[in-house]
């Protein structure tokens, strides 16, 4: 199913949650809504599903209206970050409860329910746990089974509000893959809600970046990564350090170093910031040239294949977080205290707007 | 066996328990008994089965049933409001559940009995409508009702609170109606607290006497209360025929309570077998 989100506005008392949001969803596409806390993405996600009437603006499924259509009309799966599993029933009679709720007319026979929360069960899995109870489940169990429960009255568009933030980092990681492999398998329109983005990126087929009640920016992983559209989204996403200088002639000059960048807007000269990512440093010894930053090692993280170097600047004592390899690392011998050159060999800078 | 725990001292904790409770509880209790056993088998047979006797027993439970099940269905509703919805006055109104708890009973009953009496504020409007409150066995239920209001509240509110809007959300979004959620899901979340707040008013309202002997009028065969035939008894000396009767209601509440807590029992043990 296709979702179309035209201009919503969401206010709490003064709090804006949702300002002026439009987003289109294509039909069988796994997105991402990604952003801090008070970004409003769960507040959108909300509205999609109905649980949140918007004060203005429009939801369409496939074109047709859905703001008028109740939570219980709209066709909706819905996974909670709590789980919110019925606490008094087996694992089976969450799954069975859509269907069991369903007007007599239409809902399936006890023979075909039992086929198809078992059919269920067997997609998460999890087909031996039915019996227990949702006390009896880990974690990552729970969500597995709120997931079946979701899927079983065959909804049209899935929304997941931040559906892995309970569990712990190794669950978490091994339930995105299979998030991604069920989304691979059945195709159901699916948006989910995080502020992790290493799993928004590895995830979803497009990454929509929000922040304080509006739209950063909408793109595939790789686009919203390598291509930022703002501020805000170059610093959300992955390590990066952050300058001010002036930018003019394709350079900008950070301290007495002057460094090739890419503009992110329109306007080609002024006072900017300048975002530099922390494998995108050089570290070196001696200086060559004038284009390197001097700067103090601070600390030495050295677990992997990459070492976190943190260095202070000698010029005004801010902090550079650079990453190197290890064969660079090794090869500079570096130890705390040492004094090197670090210097930027791309940026991409905004220059300011007033 | 013994089970390394984090707290210690659970046979110190299990002793001062077991004492307290005898002396405070069984000691009284069982003098009781030892009295009422002094009028002999069939003198105390004989006691608790006349027909004025008996009739205060029916009047007894089932005015107490009558309002614990009214207390049951209202108080759960309560309950609802105190714990779902943020409202001006939401504090006030969480405070006088309370009251019922904190006033004397007597005070309690004078103030119905002046309410309801055919005279009353309430009483001489439901009169044209052919409506009798006090003097009557109705006026016991409605002081029965008073008094046990808070028990229901008081231990429905919490299971509520606990209770995430998002399961609700979430019956919602699987496409449960409202009353579906409420009996499917809301229901049997807070039926084990629901069926304690049930028995709590029920036991107190058997026990209960200052409330009731304004309102009630204490006509024999028709409005008077077992607790009261019980005041009676002592008032004449007649403390064995007193005890008779005590014992009587005191195994019927006893066997009341002990039904619940098996019951609560057993729904445990499903919810986590």
């Amino acid at each position: 199913m296709a979702i179309q989100v035209r201009n919503l506005v969401k206010r709490f008392g003064a709090f804006s949650a949702l300002q002026e949001v439009s987003l289109d969803i294509a039909s069988g596409e796994l997105v991402a809504l990604l952003g801090p806390s008070g970004s409003g993405k769960t507040t959108l996600l909300r509205v999609i599903a109905g649980l949140e009437t918007p004060d203005s603006g429009d939801v369409l499924f496939d074109g047709e209206d859905a703001i008028r259509r109740d939570v219980r009309e709209r066709g909706v799966g819905f996974v909670f970050q709590h789980y919110a599993l019925f606490r008094h029933m087996t694992v089976f009679e969450n799954v069975a409860f859509g269907l069991r709720v369903q007007p007599r007319k239409i809902r399936p026979p006890e023979d075909e329910i039992r086929a198809r929360v078992h059919e269920l069960l067997g997609l998460v899995q999890l087909d031996w746990l039915g019996h227990r109870y949702p006390a009896q489940l880990s974690g990552g169990q729970r969500q597995r089974i709120a997931l079946a429960r979701a899927l079983a009255v065959k909804p049209d568009l899935l929304l997941l509000d931040e559906p892995f933030g309970a569990l712990d980092a190794r669950v978490r990681k091994e339930l995105r893959r299979w998030l991604r492999r069920l989304h691979d398998d059945i195709h159901i329109t699916s948006v989910f809600v995080t502020h992790d983005q290493d799993e928004a990126l590895e995830v979803a087929d497009r990454v929509v970046v929000m922040n304080e009640g509006a739209i950063e920016q909408v793109g595939t992983p790789e686009e919203v990564y390598d291509h930022p559209a703002t501020p805000f989204v170059y610093s959300f996403l992955g390590d990066v350090n952050l300058f001010h200088g002036r930018f003019e002639a394709g350079h900008v000059q950070i301290g007495e170093s002057s460094v090739r960048a890419h503009p992110g807007g329109s306007v080609e000269e002024g006072e900017a910031m300048a975002f530099v990512r922390t494998h995108e440093f050089e570290v070196v010894r001696e200086r060559i040239g004038n284009g390197a930053l001097p700067a103090t090692v601070r600390h030495i993280r050295a677990l992997g294949p990459r070492v976190r170097i943190e260095l202070d600047r000698t010029d005004d004592g801010k902090m550079i977080e650079a990453e190197v390899s290890r064969a660079e690392y090794d090869a500079l011998d570096l130890r705390k205290g040492d004094q090197v050159f670090v210097s930027a060999r791309r940026a991409r800078v905004f220059v300011n707007s007033d | 066996m013994k089970r390394h725990t984090v707290l210690p001292g659970f046979g110190l904790t299990l002793g001062v328990t077991l004492t307290y409770l005898g002396v405070l509880v069984l000691l009284p209790l069982s003098t009781l008994f030892l009295k009422s056993a002094g009028l002999g088998p069939s003198r105390f047979w004989d006691v608790v089965t006349a027909p004025r006797v008996l009739a205060s027993y029916k009047l007894t439970f089932g005015a107490a049933l009558a309002a614990a099940l009214i207390n049951a269905v209202f108080g759960l509703l309560v309950a609802w409001v105190l714990a779902r919805y943020r409202f001006p006055g939401l504090a006030l109104v969480d405070a006088l559940v309370d009251l019922p708890f904190a006033l004397p009973t007597a005070v309690a009953g004078i103030a119905l009995t002046t309410l309801y009496a055919p005279n009353g504020w309430i009483g001489s409007r439901l009169a044209p409508l052919g409506i009798t409150v006090a003097f009557t066995p109705l006026g016991i239920v409605v002081a029965l009702i008073f008094i046990g209001l808070p028990f229901v509240v008081r231990t429905v509110q919490p299971v509520l609170q606990d209770l995430e809007a998002e399961v609700e959300e979430a019956a919602a979004s699987l496409g449960a109606g409202r009353w579906q959620t409420f009996r499917r899901v809301i229901f049997p979340a807070v039926a084990p607290a629901l069926l304690t707040g049930f028995a709590l008013a029920f036991a107190r309202a058997i026990g209960e006497y200052g409330s009731v002997v304004f309102i009630s009028g204490n006509m024999p065969f028709r409005t008077e209360i077992a607790p009261l035939l019980i005041m009676t008894r002592l008032e004449q000396y007649d403390y064995a025929g007193a005890t008779a009767i005590a014992v009587v209601l005191l195994l019927a509440s006893f066997s009341l309570l002990l039904l619940v807590n098996v019951l609560q029992w057993f729904g445990r043990r499903r919810a986590l077998a």
